[in-house]
C-alpha cells in the first residue's frame, strides 16, 4: 500500500479534470457536473463546477467557501460536510501521499493489483459514517480513476477523474454503466 | 442559688437556646431572593424594573467563553456542550453559533410560511418555485446535498434555514468552524439562558453546578477552560464569597475575642457565660424572625450577627463591675439602670429600619430588636445567679487606677467638641465627593477583572446593551405585538444612521395575527400550487409526486389559526417570545431592547414622538430613583429615631438636659466625625453605610451611659473603665477585621463601626465624664 500511495502522490499544485454523476432518491435520473479539481501547495482543495452551471468550492484549512453564480458566497466548516471532509481528507492523502493521514479518519484496504487497484476507505468516525458509508478509489499504475462516495442509504455520487473524465457518457446513465466504465477504465 | 438550682437553671438556659436552635433549623427558610433587600417599587416603571425585568431574557443569559486549546478542539468542545445543554431542561435557550435546524418544533412546522417574510416579497408561484427548485438541483450536487437532502421534499424553498437565519442575533461574533468565537479566535462563545432568574442564587447556583459539570463531562481537551460570566455567575459568585468571606472573618472574630476576653477576665468560666446571652440573642432573633416573616435572607443572617455583637458587651458590664463584698445580683441591679437605657435606646434606633419598607432592612431590624433586648434582660436576670462569688475587683488594678488618674487630669474641652462638629459640617458641605452612592451596582463584590470579561465578552457577542429596554404595553399580546412590528421600520432608521447596533423584540419571532393572516392569503390554494409546481418542475429530474409533503404543508398553513405565543408552550420559541412578551394581570408588555446603543437622546426621541405609547426604560436612572427615594425615607425615619433615642436619654437620666447633653454629645458628633471622614476620603454613603452608623451610634450611646453615670468612688470608676476599654477593644477587633474585607457591603460597616467605635471612646472620656465632684448620679 505504501508503494501505491507513493506513487499516487504527485508535486502540487496538481490539477485534474473530473466529473462527477450523482445518484439521489429524490430524483430521476442522476445529476452530472463537470469542472476540475485543483490540488494547491498550501493543501487547499479546489472542486470548480463549469457546466451544467459555475460554482466554486474551496476548501482551505478546515473552512469551506461555496460561491455560486447569483448568490452570496456560503461559508461553512468542514465539520457540517463529513462528506466533503472525506472526499478531501481521500484526495489530499491520496494526492499528498501520505499513509499517517489518511488513516487518522479511515480504515484503508487495498487490493486488486498494479494494473487496477481499488482502495476502500471507510470511515473511523460515526459522525462522518452518518453520511459517508465508504469511500472507493479505483485506479490504474499510479493514476486514480473513479472515486466513489457511498452514503449509507445507497445514494452514491461516482467521479471520474484524470483521463477517465474525457469519457463520452450515454444517456440515460445507470449506475451500472458506470460500475463497469470503472472496473474497465485505462485497462 | 444553691449549687443544685445553678446547674438546674444553667441546664434549663441551654436547653431552651437548644429548642430553639432545633425550631429555627426545621422551620427558618434561608431565602436569597436579593429583591428582598430592594426597596419596595411604586410607579410601573419601578414595579416592572424589580417584578418583570428582575427575570428579563438578558439578565437570564450566561455569557461562557471557552479557551486553552487549539480553536478546532474549542469549536468541538462548544458543540459538545451546547448539546448537553440543550438537553438539560434547566436551561432554555441555547447558542453558540451553530445553524439549528430544529428551532422549530415538528408540529409547529406548517407554520413556517406565517413566521417567515418570504412571502412579503415572494409568491409560490411558477418562476419562484422553479428558481427554488433549481437551486435545490444544485444544492444536491453540491458538498451540502447530505445535510439538505431530507429537508427537501417537504421544504424546497428551505424556509426552515430562513427563520433559522433571521433569528440568528443581528451582530454576531464571527465564526471558526461553524461557531462563534471572539475576534482574537482564542476563545469560542456561547451564550445560554437559565431558567431561573438572575435573583434567584439557589437556581442559578443549581444552574451553575450542571453548566460546570456538563462542560467537565463534554470538554475534549483537559486544557479548556471554561469562564462564564453574566448577571446569574455573579449572584452565585457573590453569595459564595459573601458565605466563605463571613466564615472566615467570624472565626477569625471569635478567636480573638475569646482570647481578649481570656486575658481581661482571666477565666475561662467568664468566657463560657458570656457567650450566653448573646447565643440566646441568635436564636430569638432568628425565632422572631421565622414567626414574623417566615423566611430570612442570606444578608439578614450575615448582617444581623454582626448588629447584634453588641449584645457581647452587655455581660462584660456585669463581670467589670463585680467586686467581692457584692453579690452578682446586686451588680446587675446597680448596672441595669444605665444597661437597660443602652438596649433601649439602641432598639429604638433600629425601629427605623423596621418602617424602612425595605424587606431586608425590617428582618434586620426584628432580629436585631429582638435580639439585643433578650441579651439584655437575659444579663439581668440569668446571668447573675450562675456567676461565681468569687471575683477579681479590676477596682483594685493599679495600672488602671493610673490610667483613670491621667485621664482624670484631661480637660474637658467642650469647645473641642463644638470646634469639631462645625470642621466637619464644614467639610462635608465643601467636599466635592457626591454624597450618595445610587448606584447598586456598586454594592457587588465582583472584582474588577471579572466585570472587564463580562464587558469584553458582551460586546463581542453583540449582547443586549442590559440598561436601556422600550417598553409596549397593550391589553392583549397581539395588540402589543402589532405595536412593536410596526416599529420595526424606525428601529431600521436608527440602525441605518448608527444611532443603534441592533435591536430585537418578539415580532421578530413571532409575527403579529395581521402579518401571518397576510402572508396566509399570499399563499396559494392547492389546485394552484399543484398547477404552478408542474410548469416549474418542467426539466428538473425530481421524482414524480416528490412533493407531496410541500403541498400539504402549504394547504395546512393557508387554513391555520394565526400562531399565538400561548401555543408556544413547551417550545424553544416559548423562551424567547416569553422573555420578550410579559403578561401581567390583565395587561401585557412587549420589551424591545439594544444592541449597542451609541446615541441614547436617539431613543429618547422615538419614545417621546411616539404620544405616550412607548416608554424608554433607563434601567440604571429608574433604580437610581428608586435607591434615592427610598433613602429619603429611612433618613426621616432615622431622624424621628434620633428623637425617640434623645428623648428615652432625657427620661432616663432624671430629665436633666445637661446630662442628656453629655450622653447624645459624643454620638452626634462621632456620627457627623464619621460621615466626614467617609466624605473626605471620597466615599459616597450607601444603605450599608447607614446601618453601620445606626451601630455606632448605638455603641456610642452605651459608652457615654457608663461614664456618665460613674461614681466618685474611684474603685467604681476603675471598674467603668475595665468594662468599657474591654467592650470597646473587642468591637473595635472585630470591625477592623471587617473592614479588611473585599466585600464593599462588609468593608462600608466595618470601616464606619471601627471610626465610631475609636471616637465615640474618645469623646465620651473627654465630654461625657462628670467633672469631680459633680453630682453625677442625681435620679439615678
Amino acid at each position: 500500500m505504501d508503494g501505491l500511495l507513493t506513487k499516487l502522490a504527485r508535486p502540487a499544485p496538481a490539477t485534474t479534470p473530473f466529473v462527477e454523476v450523482r445518484f439521489s432518491k429524490l430524483l430521476d435520473q442522476p445529476i452530472v457536473v463537470k469542472g476540475q479539481l485543483e490540488y494547491h501547495e498550501d493543501g487547499a482543495l479546489v472542486r470548480a463546477v463549469n457546466v451544467p452551471f459555475r460554482e466554486r468550492t474551496e476548501i482551505r484549512g478546515e473552512s469551506v467557501n461555496v460561491e455560486r453564480v447569483g448568490h452570496s458566497p456560503r461559508r461553512f466548516s468542514l465539520k457540517r460536510a463529513p462528506e466533503l471532509r472525506s472526499m478531501l481528507g481521500g484526495f489530499s492523502a491520496v494526492l499528498g501521499g501520505g499513509r499517517a493521514n489518511l488513516e487518522q479518519d479511515f480504515n484503508l484496504t487495498l487490493n486488486g493489483e498494479e494494473s487496477h487497484w481499488r482502495l476502500a476507505l471507510t470511515p473511523k468516525s460515526a459522525s462522518v459514517g452518518k453520511y459517508v458509508r465508504d469511500i472507493v478509489i479505483e485506479g490504474h499504475q499510479s493514476d486514480p480513476r473513479c472515486i466513489v462516495v457511498t452514503q449509507p442509504d445507497q445514494q452514491a455520487s461516482v467521479m471520474l477523474v484524470g483521463k477517465a473524465a474525457d469519457a463520452s457518457l450515454p444517456t440515460p446513465l445507470a449506475r451500472d454503466w458506470l460500475d463497469h466504465f470503472c472496473d474497465t477504465a485505462g485497462i | 442559688m444553691t449549687r443544685g438550682g445553678r446547674a438546674a437553671l444553667l441546664i434549663a438556659w441551654v436547653g431552651v437556646i437548644a429548642l430553639l436552635s432545633f425550631y429555627i433549623q426545621q422551620e427558618l427558610k434561608i431565602s436569597g431572593d436579593l429583591r428582598l433587600f430592594m426597596p419596595s417599587p411604586k410607579t410601573r416603571i419601578e414595579k416592572l424594573l424589580l417584578e418583570e425585568v428582575g427575570e428579563s431574557p438578558a439578565s437570564r443569559l450566561l455569557l461562557i467563553s471557552l479557551d486553552g486549546a487549539e480553536p478546532e478542539k474549542l469549536a468541538d468542545s462548544s458543540q459538545e456542550l451546547a448539546a448537553a445543554l440543550r438537553a438539560d431542561p434547566q436551561f432554555g435557550l441555547v447558542s453558540n453559533g451553530a445553524a439549528s435546524l430544529d428551532a422549530i418544533p415538528e408540529k409547529l412546522l406548517p407554520y413556517r410560511y406565517l413566521l417567515s417574510s418570504t412571502l412579503d416579497h415572494n409568491r409560490l408561484d411558477q418562476t419562484f418555485l422553479h428558481n427554488q427548485l433549481s437551486e435545490r438541483i444544485e444544492d444536491l450536487s453540491s458538498p451540502a446535498a447530505a445535510v439538505l437532502d431530507p429537508l427537501i421534499p417537504r421544504d424546497p424553498t428551505l424556509e426552515v434555514l430562513k427563520l433559522a437565519e433571521e433569528w440568528q442575533p443581528a451582530k454576531q461574533p464571527q465564526r471558526l468552524y461553524d461557531v462563534w468565537f471572539d475576534s482574537t479566535g482564542d476563545s469560542a462563545i456561547l451564550v445560554v439562558a437559565t431558567k431561573a432568574a438572575a435573583f434567584d442564587p439557589d437556581g442559578q447556583e443549581k444552574a451553575s453546578i450542571a453548566l460546570r459539570k456538563h462542560f467537565e463531562e463534554t470538554r475534549v481537551d483537559p486544557k479548556i477552560k471554561l469562564t462564564v460570566s453574566g448577571p446569574g455567575a455573579f449572584s452565585v459568585l457573590m453569595k459564595g464569597r459573601t458565605q466563605s468571606e463571613a466564615t472566615w472573618l467570624g472565626s477569625i472574630a471569635t478567636a480573638v475575642m475569646i482570647l481578649l476576653l481570656l486575658v481581661a477576665y482571666r477565666s475561662p468560666t467568664v468566657v463560657v457565660l458570656s457567650t450566653l446571652p448573646i447565643a440566646s440573642a441568635g436564636v430569638v432573633g432568628l425565632a422572631a424572625v421565622s414567626a414574623v416573616f417566615g423566611d430570612i435572607h442570606g444578608i439578614t443572617l450575615a448582617f444581623g450577627f454582626t448588629l447584634i455583637g453588641v449584645a457581647q458587651d452587655y455581660p462584660m458590664h456585669l463581670f467589670s463591675h463585680q467586686h467581692p463584698g457584692k453579690t452578682p445580683l446586686d451588680t446587675a441591679r446597680a448596672v441595669w439602670p444605665t444597661l437597660a437605657t443602652g438596649v433601649v435606646s439602641t432598639c429604638i434606633a433600629y425601629l427605623a429600619f423596621l418602617r424602612s419598607g425595605v424587606i431586608g432592612l425590617a428582618q434586620l431590624a426584628c432580629f436585631t430588636i429582638a435580639g439585643l433586648a433578650v441579651a439584655g434582660l437575659t444579663t439581668r436576670y440569668l446571668l447573675p445567679p450562675l456567676m461565681p462569688h468569687k471575683a477579681r475587683d479590676y477596682g483594685q488594678s493599679a495600672g488602671l487606677g493610673q490610667l483613670w488618674n491621667a485621664i482624670a487630669a484631661l480637660p474637658r474641652p467642650r469647645w473641642l467638641g463644638i470646634a469639631v462638629g462645625i470642621a466637619c459640617i464644614a467639610i462635608l458641605a465643601l467636599g466635592k465627593t457626591p454624597m450618595w452612592q445610587n448606584d447598586l451596582g456598586q454594592l457587588t463584590p465582583i472584582p474588577k477583572p471579572l466585570l472587564e470579561t463580562d464587558a469584553k465578552l458582551r460586546q463581542e457577542l453583540g449582547a443586549a446593551d442590559i440598561r436601556r429596554l422600550i417598553v409596549v404595553d397593550g391589553a392583549s399580546a397581539n395588540e402589543v405585538i402589532t405595536a412593536v412590528e410596526a416599529l420595526s421600520p424606525k428601529l431600521d432608521a436608527l440602525v441605518r444612521k448608527r444611532d443603534i447596533e441592533s435591536y430585537d423584540h418578539v415580532a421578530r419571532y413571532l409575527p403579529s395575527a395581521a402579518a401571518q393572516s397576510r402572508r396566509q392569503s399570499a399563499l396559494p390554494q392547492r389546485d394552484e400550487l399543484q398547477a404552478s409546481l408542474s410548469k416549474a418542475l418542467a426539466g428538473l429530474p425530481f421524482k414524480a409526486g416528490l412533493f407531496e409533503p410541500f403541498m400539504e404543508d402549504v394547504a395546512k398553513a393557508k387554513s391555520l389559526p394565526p400562531l399565538t405565543a400561548d401555543a408556544l408552550a413547551g417550545t424553544p420559541l416559548e423562551l424567547r417570545v416569553g422573555g420578550m412578551l410579559l403578561h401581567h394581570a390583565d395587561r401585557w408588555s412587549g420589551l424591545v431592547t439594544f444592541g449597542g446603543v451609541h446615541n441614547p437622546a436617539a431613543l429618547e426621541t422615538l419614545a417621546a414622538d411616539s404620544g405616550g405609547t412607548l416608554t424608554l426604560l433607563d434601567l440604571k436612572q429608574a433604580s437610581e430613583d428608586l435607591v434615592a427615594r427610598q433613602r429619603v425615607h429611612i433618613l426621616w425615619s432615622l431622624a424621628i429615631a434620633a428623637v425617640l433615642l434623645t428623648l428615652t436619654v432625657f427620661v432616663a437620666l432624671g430629665r436633666s438636659v445637661s446630662r442628656m447633653g453629655r450622653v447624645i454629645a459624643p454620638m452626634a458628633i462621632t456620627t457627623l466625625l464619621i460621615l466626614a471622614a467617609l466624605h473626605g476620603a471620597g466615599v459616597s454613603l450607601n444603605l450599608f453605610h447607614l446601618i453601620g452608623l445606626v451601630l455606632a451610634a448605638g455603641l456610642g450611646v452605651d459608652y457615654a451611659l457608663f461614664f456618665e453615670g460613674v461614681e466618685d468612688d474611684p474603685l467604681e470608676q476603675r471598674r467603668t473603665l475595665h468594662a468599657v476599654l474591654v467592650c470597646s477593644l473587642s468591637t473595635l477587633m472585630v470591625f477592623v477585621l471587617l473592614s479588611f474585607s473585599t466585600l464593599p457591603v462588609l468593608r462600608a460597616i466595618g470601616i464606619t463601626v471601627s471610626l465610631g467605635v475609636i471616637s465615640n471612646f474618645v469623646l465620651a472620656l473627654l465630654l461625657t465624664r462628670p467633672a469631680p465632684g459633680a453630682d453625677a448620679h442625681a435620679g439615678a
